[in-house]
């Protein structure tokens, strides 16, 4: 049975489009960088979550449990091997947090 | 496989009909991993829930489920439980619904120690019906109903349920979703009445006119009046005012719990044993 609980192969995190109301709060949550918001004109709020960076993803779960839509998901730490907590990975969220939750369009990675 | 929510779920009932970032939604998905953790079956559980954003709590789980009128969560779980002790009954009410409309049946709930759990959902105003003044609204926020801003004193629904008699108390906000799911999960398992407050977020009807605009900045504000207990305990009194402490507040596994008594009173009817007398209770006045 293939649900929406069900990794997508080699995925760290996955949204359910359907059900995400782009309310920021998981992109706030994240600390490595792995989320973002997009613009989406088709959205209500005009917005519609991405994930920009899966390779950074530690696996810490935040998203999943702070989002109050069932719309994100977390592979299970058996099944996938996730990254480790990286100064790249945390200035990328500083500037993601800094600048309304959006990635900056010309954010450059530090190497 | 991520953890599997929709197996608790209506999902013909999803997306939920609560505004963007309500921390409703973190609740009901703390309160699915605490039953999941507990291992309960579905069938042995009943959702009572009142009017407000929180009423809607009851629709999206699939457990057994009454939507009862406003404020009287509590007197129809006293109902439920007494009517199947072995069953496992959660409330779950608004601050409007539990502490003004249903204040009384809140206290009368906590004082009989009748073992179901009210979750009670704190976003400090009449989210659904557009941000009119609720007992918990704090002194000098705009809402509808005070446009130059609230005078009333605000209600402590912990204090409340503490002096009332409830033998677990306990409160937690919805930007710590661990520590709530433990919370919640220590609740729905204690024997009697135990009152959990989990304070939440409008930014949509709180936030607007009082400077939190975004979910976020809702958050940052629950986050900044909520101190954990053991440092709440600790800060000099001036400042214990503004600060609410979060934890379990009170817990009393001794206390008799109300389906107990209540078997006596079955056990008279049929003849088992003669009328209940003060020799019966420990507490005489």
């Amino acid at each position: 049975m293939s649900t929406v609980m069900t990794a997508p192969a080699n995925t760290p995190v996955w949204v359910d489009t359907a059900r995400c109301k782009a309310c920021d709060i998981c992109v706030d949550a994240c600390p490595a960088g792995v989320l973002s918001m997009q613009q989406e004109p088709t959205s209500t709020l005009g917005a519609m979550i991405s994930v920009i960076a899966p390779d950074s993803c530690i696996g810490c779960n935040e998203c999943e449990l702070s989002c109050p839509d069932f719309a994100i998901y977390v592979a299970d730490k058996k099944e996938f091997k996730f990254a480790k907590l990286s100064k790249d990975a945390k200035a990328r969220q500083e500037a993601i947090a800094n600048n309304g939750f959006r990635l900056p369009t010309d954010y450059k990675e530090a190497n | 496989m991520a953890f599997n929510y929709d197996n608790y779920l209506r999902t013909n009932k999803m997306p939920t009909l609560w505004c963007w970032g309500c921390g409703d939604g973190v609740i009901l998905k703390s309160f699915i991993r605490a039953v999941e953790k507990l291992g309960w079956e579905k069938d042995d559980i009943c959702v009572v829930s009142g009017i407000g954003c929180s009423g809607r709590f009851s629709s999206y789980v699939d457990f057994n489920t009454v939507h009862t009128t406003h404020g009287r969560t509590v007197a129809f779980a006293t109902g439920i439980k007494l009517a199947n002790p072995e069953k496992h009954v959660i409330c779950v009410a608004g601050d409007g619904d539990a502490l003004a409309i249903g204040g009384n049946h809140t206290i009368h709930g906590c004082r009989r120690n009748i073992d179901i759990t009210l979750i009670l959902i704190n976003n400090f105003i009449y989210g659904l019906t557009n941000s009119q003044t609720s007992p918990t609204t704090p002194q000098g926020f705009w809402t509808v109903s005070q446009k130059v801003g609230n005078i009333d004193p605000t209600f402590d629904g912990c204090k409340l349920a503490e002096a009332a008699g409830a033998s677990f108390v306990a409160r937690e906000n919805v930007t710590a979703p661990k520590k709530l799911e433990k919370v919640i999960r220590e609740a729905i398992s204690h024997k009697g009445f135990s009152f959990v407050e989990a304070l939440s977020n409008c930014h949509i009807n709180l936030g607007r006119k009082n400077k939190m605009q975004s979910a976020m900045a809702n958050l940052d504000w629950i986050d900044s009046i909520t101190v954990p207990k053991k440092k709440w305990d600790a800060l000099p009194e001036e400042e214990k005012m503004n600060k609410l402490p979060t934890g379990i507040l009170k817990q009393d596994t001794e206390a008799r719990e109300y389906c107990e008594s209540y078997e006596m009173v079955k056990e008279v009817q049929q003849g088992k044993r003669g009328k209940i007398t003060q020799d019966d209770f420990a507490k005489k006045i």
